[in-house]
């Protein structure tokens, strides 16, 4: 079992050391300006850590990641299963759910500076208006895949409005919501840079861009692969949650 | 693994598709309208005069559809996606696979798509302008890092899926590797190269344009970026209609490909 195990796991290890032994060789063998290798961006990274810098900053972009990722929850998931109730309502807003869906938020951000400025607030609408719908279309997606006949029987049964929302609305959406969540993850923290870049500049994204600014390239590099590792990290649990609930599924 | 699972495409279930839609119009077309007016009357009424709202946008599109500044940022722009995504499709299937058909392949590869895939494409913005210059160098590079995962993970999946005895088949009729890749492995991961493209497109299109804004490369994010500076917002709000409606398009043809060369297939909307 143990050999099993080592043998399935060690070409991935292999690999990870091999990646790093040639980022290693390839940033010592170019232009301290154009790549550092692996070992001083752990120093620089650790430096960042000792400054105290870097936890200041990482603090301030997981209060907005985390600010607008459960706004975008509280408000996508009950308007979700809300569209998932009323057929009219959801037949009629469907499309628009998808385009917003599929149109490059990023777009926006130009005219939310210019309307609302630099402060936290708009900040926060774009990691909302990146997360907000991967939730709503994929709850309304899974409304979609709620037999007509389930409610009509629960209703002839002469359940009430809360029983039905909760022994059917929930259990049928929630699996298609749990997708759109780990969907949303991943949009929320690419809305969570782009808001640091392109608004006031805080955060992670303030950090990586005054060290692109100072040429700092160490500091570019130790930037990078800690919102990377966060990224995994994240995308890991968004998955964990979904399994979870994929479960469900019929 | 993980990802594998959840990416399965289900087979078709039959829904009545056309008398869905016929009542569909109705309600659709006034939730569209009421979206409109509410729009119009709130910037009307507690917005400053630039603010973009309808009716200024629905005077602006025959303006700004003719201008040449708009008509050059929208060929850049498309230009450059059709090329990232044309170097992404076949770099990305080539890996994809590689790394579906071979275990070791995959197992040295997979960790690296998926941590490339998780990470938010736009923190390596600030690496590539200084590997690339503020150039449109650097915008391909981004497009193309934007999404090659995507494809390369749905590819693999998809020559992964491949039924054992198809293959068995074609090797008890004696039909070559090249033969199997070409006529068995390629057409079955159809749907999910597709459901990688349809994912890719739409990240290219967030990544061209968010270089842009970046790098201040002349193209559609720049020209959005500019008028809204100088607070033409109704001119820029056509350039952000545009860009809705190549994020709508690409999902419309994809599915129209998948439903029209593949009926066997439905959409997969897991995969992603």
């Amino acid at each position: 079992m143990l050999s099993n195990a080592i043998r399935r796991h060690a070409p991935v290890w292999i690999s990870v050391f091999a990646g790093i032994a040639l980022w290693e060789i390839a940033g010592r063998s170019t232009s301290k300006a154009f790549m550092v290798p692996f070992s001083e961006t752990l120093v620089r990274l650790w430096q960042l850590v000792v400054s105290g810098n870097f936890l200041t900053q990482l603090l301030d972009s997981a209060k907005l990641f985390l600010a607008g990722f459960i706004l975008a929850l509280i408000v996508g998931m009950p308007l979700g299963m809300l569209l998932a109730r009323i057929r009219t309502l959801r037949i009629g807003v469907e499309p628009y759910i998808m385009i917003l869906y599929a149109t490059p938020m990023v777009a926006l951000i130009p005219f939310i500076l210019s309307m609302m400025g630099f402060g936290f607030a708009p900040k926060l609408l774009v990691v909302f208006l990146f997360a907000v719908f991967p939730v709503l279309y994929n709850t309304v997606e899974g409304a979609r895949s709620i037999k007509p006949e389930l409610i009509e029987v629960a209703q002839s049964f002469r359940s009430s409005e809360w029983a039905l929302w909760r022994e059917v609305m929930l259990p049928y959406t929630l699996p298609y919501t749990m997708t759109g969540v780990r969907q949303a993850i991943g949009r929320a923290l690419v809305g969570m840079i782009a808001a640091e870049f392109f608004l006031s500049a805080t955060g992670l994204g303030q950090l990586i861009m005054s060290a692109s600014q100072n040429f700092d390239t160490g500091g570019v590099f130790a930037s990078i692969l800690i919102i990377g590792l966060l990224g995994i990290g994240l995308t890991r649990i968004g998955l964990a949650i979904e399994q979870h609930f994929a479960r469900w599924r019929q | 693994m993980a990802e594998q699972a959840l990416s399965t495409p289900v087979p078709a279930t039959h829904k009545p598709a056309a008398s869905r839609s016929s009542g569909a119009f109705v309600p659709r077309l006034i939730t569209g309208l009421a979206i409109i007016l509410v729009w119009e009357i709130v910037v009307r009424v507690s917005a400053p005069a630039y603010v973009a709202k309808p009716s200024g946008v629905l005077l602006a599109i025959p303006r700004v559809i003719i201008e040449p500044a708009f008509l050059q940022a929208l060929g850049s722009t498309l230009s450059a996606v059709a090329e990232g995504l044309a170097i992404t499709l076949v770099i990305g299937t080539v890996f994809g696979l590689l790394m579906g058909r071979s275990p070791t392949f995959d197992r040295v590869f997979r960790v690296y798509i998926n941590g490339f895939n998780a990470m938010p494409m736009i923190i390596v913005l600030p690496l590539f302008s200084l590997w690339f210059g503020y150039s449109g160098a650097a915008r391909i590079a981004t497009i193309i890092f934007a999404a090659i995962f995507a494809i390369t993970m749905n590819v693999a999946d998809g020559a992964r899926s491949v039924p054992r005895e198809y293959l068995e088949v074609s090797r008890s009729f004696r039909s070559g590797r090249l033969r199997a890749l070409t006529d068995i492995i390629l057409p079955a991961s159809m749907p999910y190269l597709l459901a990688g493209f349809r994912l890719a497109a739409g990240r290219a299109l967030i990544g061209a344009v968010v270089a842009e804004f970046f790098l201040s490369v002349g193209g559609l994010g720049y020209y959005i970026l500019y008028n809204s500076r100088s607070y033409h917002h109704n001119e820029a709000f056509v350039g952000v209609l545009l860009l809705a409606g190549f994020g709508v398009g690409f999902e419309l043809l994809v599915n129209w490909t998948t439903r029209h060369f593949m009926p066997w297939y439905r959409r997969d909307e897991k995969a992603s």
